[in-house]
């Protein structure tokens, strides 16, 4: 895939992608990290993945707590917060919306 | 009050720190001493006066110049021309009685048959009168190098010309060389009187330009408003 | 670079982002968490440290050199827009000729407080003639100057003394200024800290670096808080990280209500400031 433009992507959902995420459960960064990968999206760097999460942080969107893990040091686990579910819940059907169109306008192409 | 102690202090430990130049300031006066010791009676203590205020001047030069540079931001920062130069003097002042003490000593037990009191007379006249003719030098030469120029062709003049001289007494220490005569030829107090005020004149004269021209220098300009 | 020397790096790079010294530490804590994670060189996973300080800073909205508008650390609010103070400092009919060559020509200048106004020119357009007539050390052919307070002013070098320690510069600019020994001393030490400078300790101006000793006279012009700062060029000899911090200073003595004048030639800073004078002459311009 074309890293430039998967970049470009990257940057326009990737805070979506968390809170789905953190939906899920609450996480911290390395693990996200790996679940992005994990689900086929590619290998997202902390250097992009950490100021998504401050951005989320300071928007409300997500809460974080110094915690120790059940083995290891202590980590920053993030939580979705109510307004991040709800945020979350609408973006997805607009997301949904957008890449159906954007899908049958490609997919024109690729039949042809 | 303040403000002039502060000038005074650090310019003092400006100098302080200026360990070649004060090696200089101690040992140039003795070489002066040391190069008449052998000749008549009186000729080694003329010059040592002479070597001391020589060496005090040319201090009060390079002090002068070297705070060229700060002088105008500290005018700026609150202080008046005259806290400045009268701080600066004091300093210098002080430095010139520390130095001149070993040498009056050095006077006192070296030498026999003089006034000592006329001679500590001269010294401190003449630590009164080098400071500021130092400092009006800075104020009014431009550079150090011409400062120093005028400062070595004064002393050779004052060397060389013979202090019955009328125009002898234009030069600045000429007081040096009149009570020098009341003190060592043991002549009548005329000299000593001319001589005092000699050098009691010329330090207030001197003081005076160095008031003038630091004033001048650092005057509020006429364009400047402040409300 | 190794893992330590990165998040040392981070964290200085935060710091100078006027970062909140708590959320500063988080992160770099976070960052530290991941690398030990992952085993990866944080190069790879995070970049420079300069850049993540940038992203960081972007991402929890504190203002970017080159970028934002105010001053404010994360934790205060963001600088309301543009509120102009009572005038500081009138500039009028400036006019200077040296030889015969006109330098300045009928030079107009407002700052009020709170605001920075930068000058700029090509080599030789007269910048710190304007500054140094400004400061009333040197008189113009024409026009006035009106200063509303007091004034401080920074040289683009010199102004030091060789022989003083940097703290008994403190002392002799406060005494001008009105200030205790211990005031003056502890003042200086505020704000060269700011310029991340340790002025304590026992080096006389004449051995201390160039950059060090723009500091000193940074300091120096800022002692007693005076109402208008003139600067002239005072980052020379500065690093990156040091230049960064400078303008994040300037930024906050605009937020105390400062009327600040500063020469600059580096153009990239423009966008940081609230007027800019620009003394390149017309002819020059248009050639």
């Amino acid at each position: 895939m074309d890293q430039e433009r998967r970049g470009q992507w990257l940057r326009g959902v990737l805070d979506l992608c968390v809170l789905a995420l953190l939906h899920r459960r609450e996480s911290y960064g390395y693990e996200l990290a790996q679940s992005l990968d994990a689900s086929g999206i590619g290998p997202i760097q902390g250097g992009t993945l950490y100021p998504v999460l401050l951005r989320l942080q300071r928007t409300g969107l997500v809460s974080a707590q110094w915690r120790e893990g059940a083995a290891g040091p202590a980590r920053k686990y993030y939580r979705i917060t109510p307004a991040g579910a709800d945020t979350l819940r609408r973006t997805a059907v607009d997301w949904d919306a957008f890449a159906s169109g954007v899908g049958t306008v490609l997919r024109e192409v690729q039949t042809r | 009050m303040t403000k002039i102690w502060t000038v005074a202090e650090l310019a003092l430990r400006e100098v302080a720190r200026r360990r070649g130049v004060l090696l200089i300031l101690l040992v140039f006066p003795l070489a002066f001493y040391a190069s008449r010791r052998d000749e008549h009676t009186g000729q080694s203590i003329r010059f040592v006066c002479l070597g001391l205020s020589w060496a005090l001047s040319t201090a009060a030069l390079f002090a002068g110049s070297a705070a060229r540079g700060i002088e105008p931001r500290l005018r700026l920062s609150g202080y008046r021309a005259y806290h400045l130069h009268l701080g600066r003097l004091l300093a210098l002042w002080t430095v010139g009685a520390v130095l001149s003490v070993p040498y009056f000593l050095l006077v006192r037990f070296d030498q026999d048959d003089v006034r000592y009191g006329a001679i500590a007379l001269i010294m401190a006249l003449t630590v009164a009168t080098a400071v500021p003719f130092g400092l009006a030098l800075s104020a009014i030469l431009p550079r150090e190098l011409e400062g120093t120029l005028v400062l070595l062709i004064v002393v050779g003049l004052q060397m060389v010309m013979d202090p019955a001289d009328t125009a002898a007494r234009a030069l600045p220490f000429w007081f040096s060389r009149e009570i020098g005569t009341y003190a060592i030829d043991h002549t009548d107090s005329g000299y000593l009187a001319r001589g005092l005020v000699h050098g009691v004149t010329l330090t207030l004269a001197l003081t005076a330009l160095v008031a003038i021209a630091s004033g001048i220098r650092l005057r509020q300009r006429r364009h400047l408003r402040f409300d | 670079m190794n893992s330590d020397g990165w998040l040392q790096a981070l964290a200085g790079e935060l710091h100078r982002r006027g970062l909140d010294p708590d959320l500063s530490r988080h992160v770099v804590a976070e960052a530290a968490t991941h690398l030990r994670d992952s085993g990866e060189p944080p190069l790879q996973v995070f970049g420079p440290p300069a850049t993540y300080a940038t992203a960081v800073a972007e991402s929890v909205g504190a203002p970017q050199p080159g970028g934002g508008v105010g001053v404010a650390r994360v934790a205060m609010p963001v600088r309301p827009p543009h509120t102009p103070g009572p005038v500081r400092l009138e500039v009028r009919g400036i006019t200077k000729r040296y030889r015969r060559r006109p330098v300045l020509t009928s030079v107009d200048l407002t700052v009020r407080a709170g605001e920075i106004a930068a000058v700029v020119g090509a080599n030789g357009a007269g910048k710190s003639t304007f500054l140094r007539i400004c400061a009333g050390l040197l008189s113009p052919d024409a026009g006035r100057v009106r200063v509303h307070g007091t004034l401080g002013y920074c040289p683009q070098s010199g102004g030091t003394a060789d022989f003083l320690y940097p703290e008994e510069h403190f002392v002799l600019v406060g005494a001008g200024r009105g200030l205790h020994r211990a005031e003056a001393r502890a003042a200086g030490r505020a704000h060269a800290g700011a310029l991340d400078w340790e002025p304590a300790g026992r080096t006389q101006a004449r051995h201390l670096s160039g950059g060090t000793r723009q500091k000193l006279n940074l300091v120096m012009a800022a002692l007693g808080e005076p109402d208008v700062l003139l600067l002239d060029e005072p980052y020379q000899g500065f690093d990156r990280g040091t230049y960064l911090d400078f303008w994040q200073q300037l930024w906050r003595w605009r937020a105390d209500g400062r009327a600040i004048v500063v020469v600059t030639h580096l153009l990239n800073q423009l966008d940081r400031v609230d007027t800019v004078l620009d003394l390149t002459p017309a002819r020059e311009m248009s050639a």
